[in-house]
């Protein structure tokens, strides 16, 4: 009787290793440290598209849904292994390289902050293997002639061109338009990038800044900064910040009686624990974001792919994780036209890509990579917080409600 | 610059000084009575402020009204922290003062994690109270009630302190520390009032750390944002004096706000450090220092 467990021990043993054809994607993100909750999640979204393309989902309409595994690949399965940067580049190189040469994966996923991709995407050049920039923001990683490096969703100077195009219709339409703008952001790769973009835009639109507030990232308050913004009084407030300075800014602003009208360059805006953390305080802030949850009639797949994240993570899809899921998707649509894990091939298949918006879950056009690996069909939206979620208002066509618009009352 | 704003940053950084001063109480009363720098001081400020999210999310409590249960829980965690690790790490024999370091260093790592593990990483916040972001103002002068109360609590938390430094236990305090081992002659406990000098230093953090989740988030790595400032307020206010390191919170407070107003704010620590650095050069055992 011993002997036949151990044979079959044996023959489980055997059983797990055998999944040989699994294509080995590895995922570098903060599992622990200040951003360790958006690796979580993170994990929950990969999750849901690994689940989706491995096995068949064919109720859910968009690309990968239909049968079970990689088609060209007879059927291949995605694993996506994960490593922990903890939010710090030095870490996130180190990982990178221990998930190419230890683990062998074909392709990098990741990280959320910029910095870390900075790292990371290095190193997948220097090895080249692909790297796939999930929420990565910062215009720059796409501009430094990486020839690995590829980004699903807008960066934030498609983004703020966005906020500045909002503007400008909202101007018109209301005969309120934005004369003056504070800028607001840390001191980080994601913070300056952003302003710079910011100030460029503003000029080009006419706009003054009248504050250009760089402030330390989670300090333990943030009452001076608010200070400056408030005696500056522009018509709108722009930060730049994740998701402990967004917490601390609203609050901030509220204890010096300054409630100005606020447009964020998304990242902790756009997270739950800000929203919940918050409340009405938040009520009115204005934030572009690559993604609609009601954006359910010209995006199918929304629902179902909500709720089996809903499932893992007892959240929403956000900005940030629905991003995830398309950049998953993506992906492994390329393994598969390539037909082959080299990451040559891979990389080969990334740069003739070609998926319509609707066969995704985000409202951008489609997805297809200029040579600088940036998705040029990737176009945001501008959402509002009203009763505690955000809501889509702008482009006005697939707006879900009306902006609140107080600058120039 | 109007008179309404000069105001304005005085206040927020007189509020936010007394803030700082209190959260830096326990580690000045620990370094005081044993010269052991509490590397863990972060992470036991954390763990008040989960506490007073957790009790205010499952009871709907006030964080005023919770003040006295987390102090008292923090309290019996001091002197358990005191028993099972700095009593121990106190008996070794070689490198006393590397396995001190190391011991308070391993415990904020460890709690850190542990907090990460139970709670998860994402920001928590305390979500029903009285205060909570209300606030006055006099003309164009607001005052934050969160911060008011804050602030109140410090000053009479190191009212108490100062009182207990009169009582009996406070002179047993303050003769173990001038001298831990003649102590023993006249019949004083060390390891007690070791034990007991834990318990008050983590209980005045637990203080701290419940008025401050009134008006700051919460997350396992929250503690290091304030640690750094508590300890710079300790050495600058002179380790072991209670005056120095309220005087010396202040003191941090109002020159980042100055600082913030009138540079960059993401310099805004530069003037904390560099006056620092000047008391260090001129006054090596800080402002209110006797050794």
């Amino acid at each position: 009787m011993k002997r036949l467990w151990v044979a079959m021990a044996v023959f489980a043993a055997g059983l797990s290793t055998a999944h040989a054809e699994d294509i080995l994607i590895g995922a570098i993100y903060p599992l622990s440290g200040n951003a360790s909750q958006i690796g979580v999640d993170a994990q929950a979204a990969v999750g849901v598209m690994s689940d989706i393309i491995n096995t068949d989902h064919a109720a859910i309409p968009m690309l990968l849904g239909k049968g079970g595994g990689l088609p060209h690949m007879h059927g291949a399965h995605i694993k996506v292994i994960f490593a922990d940067h903890q939010n710090d580049p030095q870490k996130a190189r180190a990982e990178a390289e221990r998930l190419i040469t230890q683990e062998h994966v074909v392709a990098l996923i990741g990280s959320y902050t910029s910095a870390t991709a900075a790292t990371i995407s290095q190193v997948a050049e220097r090895y080249e293997v692909p790297y796939m920039a999930m929420d990565n923001s910062s215009p720059s990683l796409s501009q430094r002639g990486l020839k690995w490096f590829f980004r699903t969703s807008p960066h934030d100077e498609m983004f703020t061109q966005g906020m500045f195009d909002f503007y400008k219709a909202i101007g018109e339409k209301t005969g309120h338009p934005v004369k003056t703008v504070s800028l607001f952001y840390e001191d980080s790769i994601f913070g300056s990038d952003s302003s710079n973009v910011q100030k460029k835009l503003a000029a080009a639109a006419g706009i003054k800044v009248v504050a250009d507030i760089k402030y330390r990232a989670n300090s333990p308050s943030l009452s001076a900064e608010a200070q400056r913004l408030k005696s500056a009084d522009a018509d709108v407030v722009m930060p730049s910040s994740y998701t402990s300075d967004a917490i601390l800014l609203m609050r901030s602003d509220n204890e010096i009686g300054y409630h100005p009208t606020i447009m964020a360059q998304s990242a902790g805006f756009a997270e739950n624990s800000f929203l919940t953390s918050v409340g009405t305080l938040a009520d009115g802030v204005m934030s572009r974001s690559s993604f609609a949850l009601d954006a359910v009639k010209s995006r199918p797949a929304i629902p179902a792919v909500n709720a089996m994240f809903r499932a893992r993570a007892n959240k929403d899809l956000n900005d940030n994780t629905s991003r995830q899921i398309v950049a998953v998707q993506t992906l492994a649509d390329a393994i598969d036209r390539a037909g082959s894990s080299k990451p040559e091939d891979i990389r080969a298949a990334l740069t003739k890509t070609d998926i319509p918006g609707d066969q995704t879950i985000m409202p951008l056009k489609g997805v297809k990579f200029d040579s600088t690996g940036q998705n040029t069909e990737a176009t945001p939206v501008i959402q509002q917080i009203s009763g505690g979620a955000y809501h889509t208002i702008y482009p006005f066509d697939i707006a879900v409600q009306a902006p609140v618009w107080n600058v120039g009352k | 610059m109007t008179l309404d704003t000069v105001l304005q940053v005085a206040l927020s950084g007189l509020l936010m000084g007394l803030i700082y001063a209190l959260v830096a109480a326990g580690l000045s009363l620990i370094f005081g009575l044993m010269d052991i720098v509490n590397f863990a001081h972060g992470e036991l400020l954390m763990l008040a402020m989960y506490a007073t999210v957790l009790l205010n999310a499952a009871t709907g409590l006030d964080p005023l009204l919770q003040l006295p249960v987390v102090a008292v829980g923090m309290f019996v965690l001091g002197v358990l922290i005191y028993r099972c690790l700095i009593g121990r790490a106190l008996g070794v024999q070689f490198n006393r003062g590397m396995v001190q370091i190391f011991v308070t260093f391993g415990l904020a790592i460890f709690i850190r994690g542990a907090a990460q593990l139970a709670f998860g990483g994402d920001f928590r916040s305390v979500n029903v109270s009285w205060l909570g972001n209300k606030t006055v103002h006099f003309g164009g002068v607001y005052v934050p009630l969160p911060q008011l109360a804050a602030s109140l609590v410090c000053l009479v938390a190191f009212a108490a302190l100062l009182g207990i430094s009169r009582t009996e236990f406070g002179r047993a305090l303050e003769a173990t520390r001038e001298d831990r081992d003649a102590v023993a002659l006249i019949g004083i406990d060390r390891d007690r009032i070791f034990a007991l000098g834990w318990g008050l230093g983590a209980a005045a953090v637990g203080i701290a750390g419940t008025m401050l989740a009134t008006f700051y988030y919460v997350s396992p790595t929250v503690g290091a944002n304030f640690a750094l400032i508590a300890y710079v307020t300790v050495a600058l206010g002179g380790f072991g004096s209670m005056t120095g390191a309220l005087v010396a919170g202040v003191l941090i407070g109002e020159v980042e706000a100055v600082t913030a107003q009138v540079l960059e704010p993401s310099l805004k620590q530069v003037g904390m450090f560099a006056i620092y650095l000047v008391v260090l050069m001129v006054r090596p055992r800080g402002l209110f220092g006797k050794i």
